[in-house]
């Protein structure tokens, strides 16, 4: 029972931050300097036209109203139609057709990040001050410093250019052909993955030491335990929490860098959506893709919030 | 008998013995003796367009090579670099003060301010950094003085909740009960006594943020959405690098190798001063 209601918690929270965090997006959209009507219809738009157009799309109701209306409308998945693309390509279309790709490549990369992670981390701490502790802990520290965007173009250099065996450019959907996407979505999903790797397990190391210091853990080792069977039995699972939390504060560094990564690899995600919509001054898809985004980072830290939730029951008491 | 140690010697002694911190610092003096030498000696100039020499590959006479314009990268990635590192500087300071003065408000004061800072910094947390960088862009046109104010509000949060914790632990402690009990102002508790004992981790958080918002800045210039040509940002560089990667991949390649040369040494520094200035966590971890 507290457990639910220790979730119950959690969502209402996230459904408050949505509904506040999709305000601010709409505010800003709506403080942009320039007349949307303009923007859409180019500087030589005769005044009729441009009033015709601000009525046409409610832009002469009052801003609580027009926000009022586009949540409503956002909740039955509609989000507004596209003013730059030619016929006017609804925006929960253009999202729908992207939001896939961005969760595969975004997916994909989280897995590799935490896989390695787990690797690395483990074999840092338990050998800790050790060669192998040396090794993992420059190779994170190298890894967090390099630009992602800049890692996709060396990743390109080798395995495309160099060694022909990815696609340096392009990305085939998941609806179309899964293999395809492993295939073409491996160099930007790796270019993404491999410095969140390095703060992965720079963190799991950490968290991992500072667990083997404690008290429950050194009777354990007093008691005569091995220490494979207390390394999984009694530090493991104290360790993951502070673990999965970092992963789900790095989320919003882990999509930020999948907006960037999109415009290298030609993956038509949501955020290279967003970009074409920025350069278009198609404020109502920027708008549609930055709520996309918040509800993705919210839907995360609810997720994280559970897992930590069920590794630690204590919290919900 | 031997002279008292001055304050704040502590700190460099265990500077002094921190390999990571050393390590940092010798990246940096490298980079920065490497740009001051080649400003100071280089033949060319940034902006010089040499249409006899376009594209030409590392060689003696351009180390890293020329660009799709003939200008010359080295000299170039030398000026780039003092524009990323100041960009990425203003945004962290602003960043850095706004933060720290609402988490130290709130962490003082506590009450309604300190919840609805909080849910603030929740609500900032919520967005993906280049979303809320873009959506900035939009509203303030590009260029770099809104990639700074993109990277300050990237790092506000940080700042906020830093400072928040570290005050709220401060505020118990004794030295901060005899202030008050001298009839100290809270202003002057809070500039006195407390910023002092929580300058380190702020420091620390600041380093680390540096190499972040070189990041940033050279992400939103390359997707063409930060800081605009000519201004030979390392972003933009990089961004002009990309459209012609197959033929001449090393302006890409030497530019991003500078940018990774240059954050690795503010990381190591980083990681090195928390080390030294967090002695709780150093003896943890020994």
């Amino acid at each position: 029972m507290n457990l639910l209601l220790y979730f119950g918690a959690k969502v209402l929270g996230a459904l408050a931050m949505l509904v506040v965090g999709a305000g601010v997006v709409f505010l800003l959209m709506h403080a942009v300097p320039g007349d949307a009507a303009m923007a859409a219809l180019g500087d030589a738009a005769s005044p009729d036209a441009v009033a015709s157009f601000r009525a046409e799309h409610h832009l002469n109701d009052p801003l609580a109203q027009q926000f009022w209306d586009w949540a409503r409308a956002a909740l039955t998945g509609d989000l507004g139609k596209s003013i730059s693309l030619a016929g006017g390509f609804s925006t929960s279309a253009l999202i729908a057709g992207s939001l896939p790709n961005t969760l595969f490549v975004g997916g994909f990369a989280l897995v590799i990040a935490i896989a390695i992670s787990l690797v690395a981390g483990s074999i840092a701490a338990s050998r800790h001050g050790r060669m192998e502790d040396v090794l993992a802990t420059s190779g994170a520290i190298v890894t967090i410093s390099m630009p992602d965007f800049w890692l996709g173009y060396m990743l390109v250099l080798v395995f495309s250019l160099g060694l022909g065996w990815f696609p340096a450019y392009g990305f085939v959907r998941p609806s179309e052909s899964l293999a395809g996407a492993f295939h073409s979505g491996f160099l930007p999903a790796l270019a993404i993955a491999v410095p969140m790797a390095g703060i992965f397990s720079r963190m799991l190391r950490t968290t991992l030491l500072e667990t083997f210091r404690r008290a429950y853990v050194v009777s354990a080792h007093a008691m005569g335990f091995g220490r494979s069977f207390i390394f999984w039995h009694y530090v493991f699972r104290n360790a993951l929490i502070p673990y999965v939390t970092a992963i789900g504060l790095q989320a919003r560094y882990l999509l930020g860098g999948v907006v960037v990564i999109e415009r290298v690899f030609g993956v038509p995600g949501v955020g290279s959506v967003m970009v074409d919509a920025a350069f278009a001054r198609d404020y109502g898809v920027v708008q549609g893709c930055a709520v996309v985004f918040l509800v993705i980072v919210i839907a995360t830290n609810l997720l994280v919030d559970a897992l930590c939730g069920l590794l630690d029951p204590r919290r919900a008491a | 008998m031997t002279a008292p140690r001055k304050p704040g010697s502590g700190m460099w002694y265990t500077f002094r013995s921190n390999r990571v911190a050393q390590a940092g610092s010798a990246i940096l003096l490298f980079a920065l003796v490497a740009i001051v030498l080649v400003r100071l000696f280089s033949p060319y100039d940034p902006n010089d367009k040499d249409y006899m020499s376009i594209l030409l590959g590392p060689s003696l006479e351009h180390p890293f090579g020329t660009d799709s314009f003939g200008q010359d990268v080295l000299t170039r990635v030398a000026y780039g670099a003092q524009v990323s590192l100041l960009i990425s500087v203003a945004g962290l300071v602003l960043g850095g003060l706004v933060g720290t003065v609402i988490g130290m408000a709130s962490g003082f004061w506590g009450g309604v301010f300190d919840t609805v800072t909080m849910r603030f910094t929740e609500l900032l947390y919520s967005f993906p950094t280049y979303v809320l960088a873009l959506c900035l862009m939009l509203l303030l046109g590009y260029g770099s003085r809104s990639v700074s104010l993109a990277i300050a509000l990237v790092y506000v949060p940080n700042f906020a909740r830093l400072a928040r914790s570290m005050t709220s632990a401060t505020r118990a402690e004794n030295y901060v009960t005899a202030a008050r009990l001298m009839g100290q102002s809270p202003a002057r508790i809070l500039l006195r006594e407390i910023l002092p004992n929580i300058a380190a981790p702020l420091l620390v958080q600041f380093s680390a943020g540096l190499g972040f918002g070189i990041i940033m800045e050279a992400g939103l210039s390359f997707v063409g959405l930060g800081v605009q040509p000519p201004t030979p940002s390392l972003g933009v560089m990089m961004a002009d690098g990309k459209d012609y990667f197959q033929k001449g991949p090393w302006v890409l390649t030497l530019t991003g190798f500078s940018v990774a040369w240059i954050i690795l040494g503010l990381n190591l520094l980083g990681d090195g001063l928390r080390d030294a200035l967090d002695p709780r966590l150093r003896r943890r971890l020994s």
